[in-house]
């Protein structure tokens, strides 16, 4: 879940908003040069954002006997990479700042930071080293999806840690303290969201293959052999 | 020759290993509340920096849903909106492949 709006220092919110701002601007400038060079991405867009609308307000209980919910990037993170996935995000996470006090404008910067950017890296970054390995397509999404579900759960802690230091410890102590919050009532939920992304990503390859190989998301191999398996 | 619906079944088991892991921490943790990760993360930034939870107050003023109820719908509108685009953009490629076999 998010940080509180009025729970991060007006510094450090100034902080996350001036490293999401960059990775914004160059999200929409991906965006725009994506669809320009292919309207049949719309749809697919559609997909992802809509998986990331739906997963984000789907407020899931965890083994701690506390709730989070999963993040839903990992999808788009695949499809599109990182930066047009943090647009995504920003649209989702305005809307849970404005309609549902999950979050806050000021606070929407480190939020971004978390779920839009630090999150779909990482989750790109294990999809990008495994894409033209031998391993399994569909293996692949699911680590993508659920690190990058993960993920934006440690970049949470982090922030906060760094926000607010312990006294004995300092921005450690507090950060394995955030993480024992945040991170560890994530972990179920994670693997859960990779299996069913997953799930949704035979879909796509079964009903639309074409956009994901002009957009080059997995190599024409792969999706030939999971195609003639389903 | 790989089976055709490993991946549902996969997540099928998930989602009920899921739902089985769930029973089992809620009849096991008594006091669990099942409150929000954020409301505890707050409450721990409230409790290490030793002002109280009321005392952090927006930086940028706030609408809040009035209730529970309105927040729940708020929600469900948000989940809406996801399966609304979700079913369109399947249904149109179904209708796409159906078109040009």
């Amino acid at each position: 879940m998010h940080i509180m709006e009025g729970f991060l220092p007006l510094y450090w919110a100034v902080i996350w908003w001036i490293v999401a701002l960059p990775c914004l601007i160059f999200g929409i400038y991906q965006l725009k040069k994506v669809l320009e060079a292919d309207r049949e991405a719309l749809p697919l867009l559609g997909v992802t954002g809509g998986f990331i609308f739906i997963l984000s307000s789907l407020k899931l209980p965890s083994v701690t006997g506390s709730c989070s919910h999963p993040t839903g990037t990992g999808l788009s993170a695949v499809c599109f990479g990182p930066w047009i996935t943090s647009v995504v995000c920003a649209i989702v996470l305005l809307f849970q700042a404005l309609f549902l006090a999950h979050g806050g404008l000021s606070v929407l910067g480190a939020n971004i930071v978390s779920m839009g950017i630090i999150g779909p890296l990482a989750g790109y970054i294990v999809y990008r080293s495994l894409r033209d390995t031998r391993v399994n397509m569909y293996l692949t999404v699911f680590l993508a999806c659920a690190l990058a579900d993960l993920f934006t759960y440690v970049t949470t802690s982090l922030e906060l840690a760094l926000a607010y230091p312990a006294e004995v410890g300092g921005i450690v102590s507090s950060f394995v303290l955030f993480m024992g919050i945040f991170a560890v009532t994530q972990i179920p939920l994670a693997i859960v969201e990779g299996v069913v992304l997953a799930l949704v990503f035979k879909y796509i390859v079964s009903l639309k293959p074409d956009i994901l190989l002009r957009l080059k998301v997995f190599p024409e191999e792969k999706i030939r052999v999971a195609r003639s398996e389903a | 020759m790989p089976f055709k619906f490993r991946l549902e079944i996969l997540a099928i088991i998930a989602v009920f290993a899921f739902c089985i892991l769930f029973l089992y921490t809620s009849s096991i943790m008594t006091n669990a509340e099942f409150a929000g990760s954020d409301t505890l993360g707050s409450e721990q930034i409230a409790e290490m920096t030793g002002k109280a939870e009321e005392d952090f107050q927006p930086l940028i003023w706030q609408w809040a849903p009035p209730s529970g109820e309105i927040e729940s719908g708020l929600f469900a509108l948000q989940a809406a909106i996801g399966g609304i685009l979700v079913g369109w953009v399947f249904g149109y490629w179904k209708g796409q492949k159906k078109r040009t076999p």
